[in-house]
């Protein structure tokens, strides 16, 4: 390993979990750990003097990797033709645009300072998928959530009232996927799918005969007595639509005990009953969050571009396929979840659209950088290496009112935007990227510049504004290598850490009962079910009993 | 002469001997083989089991006739080196050569089923 | 021994049941797999490659030497096979392609290449062979013959099983096979429809422009208008159906339009009842190689690197049409035989050139090839993942010890010859 001890010197220090608002003192690294002290001599001497040492990034939610994100590859050559990447400098060539190649999604983070990522929708029964093309996402760290609010088994333990088998099994499978949360995607509505209905609620029956609240109680009674890092990590129902905002509400009202993380939050801010009044009612949303500290959320913010939508949702999806035309790709997992992908063109002269881009943006002025981190939901919303454009507007209210005189006019008074005139500070962007999203994960060694800390440094020169100085990093420290160096890659042969939990519970504390739906219902043998040791390359267990 | 139509397809037997080697006798005897309506058999005049010439616009090969249970007209060959005497490397762009419905002629041959080594020895004697 | 749970490395079909019975070093026996299986695992260490230059016997170090000075002179290479290895060998092919600006393909371009032409066009509704198996009330085969190429296809997945959904198994699915002639597979559905050859498409956009409400009479492509309309009755009742389609749609005059058609009408079903369609996918990790090429360049076959970043074209950067048209200079076989899968005239101008050949097994490209590397098999003396048919990934074993490298540490160690770190083997 090329130097193992680093002193990064004379830099002005943001690190927000440890108080420093900007103050000017070194940084030591050993072994890929920040420590206290360290003597010079023994060490590589970086010069930062002038320049912003933060924490590195943590996305929270990013559709990189796995079985949907390649279906979604192969839908659209057409949007990897536009954006090529050459390979030089001994990393590899590559596409990016809506749907990245791999190397390229990391790539792309690094340069924006980020550390670790994690992807927050994934099949059990394909997380071997997902855990591949991470290993070909070199340098970061990453973490996938297990998708668990359409499982048939735990349906099926649940409508017998069996709530212990069915917390057993939610932690096995957690554990057997390689998974470090729990996603719930509109539970009950991608099963209701796979019979050709829509459904969306939380308190309504669904096929199964039980409520998908019961579901997502039982979940989050799981993540509080296994001790998990990171909550629930809801996408909750009626994404997308007018009036999704009393989905947030009643969500909110629901789990209000709970800690939670309510997923791309802007989707489910919307007022109106129709297309044609189609608002924004952020407003409300965050007044029902402003009490639940233990409620988080991030952005899911959209961006004037043309994306590609991948979700579990598999009913929004058919719905948008029917609204937006075009092309459509499900995929149905058995007894587990399913996905779906329609192409998107977000539009400055769609009223909607730009509805839509004003409420992500509202949500995070409003509630704060400690609450809701920036995230497109990407590729929902847009890339993520349109990180920075968000950046500008979340840092400078003269952006936002240049863009609200180009979206369409009749938007001016279905949003809030414009009545809002706070801006993030340089502090408040940084909390927002590294510091808020690795607390509301449980990854105390992410997220700050205290001893003991992974030593995932971003350093940025300053530029004329906050969202210039972000836009990409001069160095980037990863476990104590030196990634980035004069704003470019100049390591990025590892292959970084897999970060996943594990809850202690093995085959053995399975019923007899869940092992004969196994063999009754999978079209794969249990033995061959869980996923081997060999995926996990690198990676970082935490273990939570 | 009468066109029939060639298909080209997998058998069981063909999986098979594909494990033995494709250089074996069984695998000849499995692959270097062409299936015919039973009707058009006798019309043509072949036996169960001869040797017969095909020919396409694109090659020709000496097989095995065997009856299949196949519509008039349509002639039908496991994949492999015989079948692919005759395909067409034409892919109209897609990159999918002609491997189904080709137009094929067929005539008994007193010549012996080709060996892979034969098969190959005409692949290069044709002009490119 | 008795192995159990072990993954059939043959098929797209991936049965993960097999049981193996494994005395002094050898496989004595072999239960639950197909004939073909059986076939592969029994005989799998018959007819095996051996080391060689021009046709001369040497040691794999020498082979890999002679192989990376080929694959350093040369100005187009090509990559061609893939789809019988492990992801982890796909991986590193693609690595070594990036590196030389080789062009790149997977024998899916003769296989199900033109259904990702479609996909490219029109989306894909799919689902997994479990939900198949658990849901299906409805399965048509669309020119496909599973018993004689997936043979436990109807058994483990499609026709027989008992689902959650579907308790009845058999009696409670329809089997609908659609062919140009009749097969095993036909002889066992409900319903056989036999489509004069190369007609699939106007048969396919007939069942759509019914389902839009229109009216035909007579026949479309020798199939009565009656039982197309029968057969649409059938598609709209299912609770939820799936469409398997096969070479019969892919390898026919209209190529990929044909799948077009069939996914277009899968999708519009949709708006009434579910369907899914599912490629019956035929090398047991050509699913895998589509799923690599698609992460690492975003496109599934057919890529070229020679300009260094991933251009696609097929029809350009395939390689029968590279062949074809005589624009590479040296091939790079992995796990596939090319001098017996390609028409004729491709194999002539492939025979011209020299070929590197990475295979455990003797082929007629190792027959012909200027270097053979000798391999271990995968899912018998190596483990590795390998995609199902349905992109269900799935880790196939190790059961035996092999005196020869993987394709990975093969493929590995070329490309450290070729950036000039020496590895050690």
């Amino acid at each position: 390993m090329p130097n193992d001890s680093l002193i990064i010197k004379g830099g002005i220090v943001y690190d927000p979990l440890n108080g420093v608002k900007g103050s000017i003192k070194d940084i030591y690294v050993k072994d890929g750990k920040i420590v206290e002290d360290l003597s010079e001599e023994a060490a590589e001497v970086i010069d930062v003097t002038g320049m912003i040492v933060a924490p590195a990034n943590v996305d929270i939610h990013s559709h990189i990797a796995g079985p949907k994100v390649n279906s979604a590859r192969l839908m659209r050559p057409e949007d990897h033709l536009r954006d090529p990447l050459r390979r030089k400098n001994g990393l590899r060539s590559g596409c990016g645009f809506s749907v990245p190649t791999t190397f390229v999604t990391a790539y792309r983070y690094l340069l924006l300072g980020y550390g670790t990522v994690m992807d927050p929708a994934v099949p059990p029964l394909k997380a071997r998928h997902a855990l591949e093309e991470l290993e070909d996402t070199p340098v970061l760290d990453k973490g996938i959530y297990i998708l668990m609010g359409n499982n048939n088994i735990l349906y099926y333990l649940l409508k017998k009232g069996d709530k212990k088998s069915a917390k057993l099994f939610a932690a096995w499978l957690l554990k057997s996927a390689g998974g470090y949360a729990i996603k719930v995607v509109n539970p009950g509505g991608t099963e209701s799918f796979k019979w050709g209905k829509i459904f969306n609620s939380l308190s309504d029956d669904t096929i199964w005969g039980i409520k998908p609240k019961v579901v997502v109680d039982i979940l989050n009674e799981v993540a509080c007595e296994f001790k998990l890092p990171h909550p629930v990590h809801l996408h909750t129902y009626n994404i997308g639509i007018p009036g999704s905002y009393k989905a947030a509400l009643d969500t909110i009202n629901a789990f209000k005990d709970n800690r939670l993380h309510l997923a791309h939050l802007q989707y489910f801010c919307y007022g109106g009953d129709s297309w044609a009044t189609f608002r924004s009612e952020s407003v409300k949303v965050v007044e029902a969050l402003s009490n639940y500290e233990n409620i988080t959320a991030d952005m899911g913010q959209v961006i004037f571009v043309d994306t590609t939508t991948m979700t579990a949702d598999t009913p929004w999806e058919f719905t948008l396929h029917k609204l937006a035309g075009g092309r459509w790709s499900n995929s149905d997992v058995e007894l587990e979840t399913g996905s779906g992908i329609v192409p998107y063109r977000y539009r400055m002269d769609n009223l909607v659209n730009s509805v839509q881009w004003a409420v992500g943006l509202e949500i995070a002025l409003l509630l704060g950088p400690w609450r809701v981190f920036l995230t497109t939901d990407h590729p929902n919303g847009g890339p993520f290496y349109f990180y920075p454009e968000v950046i500008k507007w979340l840092t400078s209210a003269d952006a936002r009112k240049e863009m609200i005189e180009k979206i369409h006019p009749k938007a001016k008074k279905r949003i809030y935007l414009h009545n809002i005139d706070r801006e993030f500070s340089l502090y408040e962007m940084i909390t927002m990227l590294s510091a808020a999203p690795a607390k509301a994960l449980g990854l105390k060694e992410k997220g700050h510049l205290g001893a003991g800390a992974d030593a995932d440094i971003a350093i940025y020169k300053p530029k004329g504004s906050v969202a210039e100085t972000l836009s990409r990093v001069e160095y980037l420290i990863k476990d104590g290598r030196v990634v980035v160096r004069h704003g470019e890659i100049v390591d990025a042969s590892y292959i970084g850490r897999i970060i996943r939990v594990d809850t202690g519970v093995d085959d053995s504390a399975l019923s007899n009962e869940v092992r004969e739906l196994f063999d009754k219902f999978y079209s794969v043998t249990f033995s061959n079910y869980k996923v081997e040791d060999v995926y996990f390359k690198r990676e970082v267990v935490k273990r939570v009993v | 002469m009468r066109e029939f139509c060639l298909i080209t397809g997998r058998t069981i037997k063909q999986g098979i001997t594909l494990h033995d080697g494709k250089t074996t006798e069984v695998y000849r005897n499995e692959v270097g083989i062409v299936y015919l309506n039973g009707e058009d058999m006798e019309e043509l005049g072949i036996i169960e089991g001869s040797s017969v010439l095909l020919k396409t616009d694109y090659g020709q090969v000496v097989v095995r006739a065997v009856k299949g249970d196949l519509p008039k007209g349509m002639a039908f060959m496991p994949y492999g080196p015989w079948a692919n005497m005759l395909t067409s490397a034409n892919t109209h762009g897609t990159g999918m050569p002609d491997l189904k419905g080709i137009k094929l002629y067929i005539y008994p041959a007193c010549e012996e089923v080709w060996d892979w080594k034969r098969v190959l020895e005409e692949v290069k004697s044709v002009e490119g | 021994m008795k192995v159990e749970n072990v993954v059939c490395p043959f098929c797209g079909c991936l049965c993960d049941d097999v049981i193996v019975y494994v005395e002094d070093g050898a496989i004595k026996g072999v239960e639950k797999a197909c004939s073909i299986g059986r076939s592969l695992f029994l005989k799998h260490r018959e007819d095996l490659s051996l080391p060689s230059i021009d046709g001369r016997e040497t040691s794999i170090d020498e082979a890999i030497n002679e192989a990376v000075n080929i694959l350093r002179d040369k100005k187009h290479v090509l990559i061609y096979g893939l789809s019988s290895t492990s992801i982890e060998a796909q991986r590193k092919a693609l690595e070594l392609a990036d590196l030389i600006g080789a062009s790149i393909d997977q024998t899916t371009s003769i296989c199900h290449g033109p259904t990702s032409l479609a996909i490219h066009q029109t989306g894909i509704p799919t689902c997994t062979l479990g939900e198949v198996k658990n849901r299906a009330d409805v399965v048509v085969f669309w020119g496909s013959n599973p018993l004689e190429a997936h043979q436990r296809h109807y058994e483990r997945y499609s026709l027989i099983p008992k689902g959650m959904f579907v308790t009845e198994g058999r009696r409670g699915r329809k089997l609908v096979v659609v062919d140009v002639r009749p097969t095993p597979s036909s002889r066992a559905a409900d319903i056989f429809i036999q489509v004069r050859p190369g007609e699939d498409y106007e048969v396919l956009n007939a069942l759509r422009y019914m389902l839009k409400g229109g009216k035909l009479d007579g026949e479309v492509g020798g199939v009565k208008v009656e039982t197309l309309k029968s057969l649409l009755d059938i598609m709209l009742s299912a609770k939820y159906g799936v469409i398997f389609i096969g070479m019969g749609l892919t390898m026919t005059r209209g190529k990929y339009h044909n799948v077009e058609a069939a996914l277009s009408l899968a999708i519009e079903l949709n708006s009434h009842t579910r369907w899914s369609v599912v490629a019956m996918r035929g090398h047991y990790n050509v699913s895998g190689a589509g799923m690599v090429l698609l992460w690492q360049t975003g496109f599934p076959m057919a890529v070229n690197f020679s300009l260094g970043y991933p251009r696609y074209s097929p029809g350009e950067y395939s390689a029968v049409d590279l062949l074809r048209r005589k624009e590479v200079d040296a091939v790079l076989v992995i796990a596939s035989d090319p001098v017996a899968n390609f028409p004729r005239e491709a194999v002539r101008n492939l025979l011209s050139l020299p070929i590197i050949a990475i295979d455990p097994k003797r082929s007629l490209t190792t027959m012909v090839a200027k270097v053979v590397i000798p391999t271990a098999k995968v899912g018998i003396e190596t483990e590795g993942t390998a995609y199902r048919m349905d992109g269900v990934p799935i880790r196939v074993k190790k059961i035996l010890n092999s005196i020869y490298p993987s394709d990975e540490e093969v493929l590995d160690r070329i490309i450290a010859k070729i950036k000039g770190e020496e590895r050690n083997a």
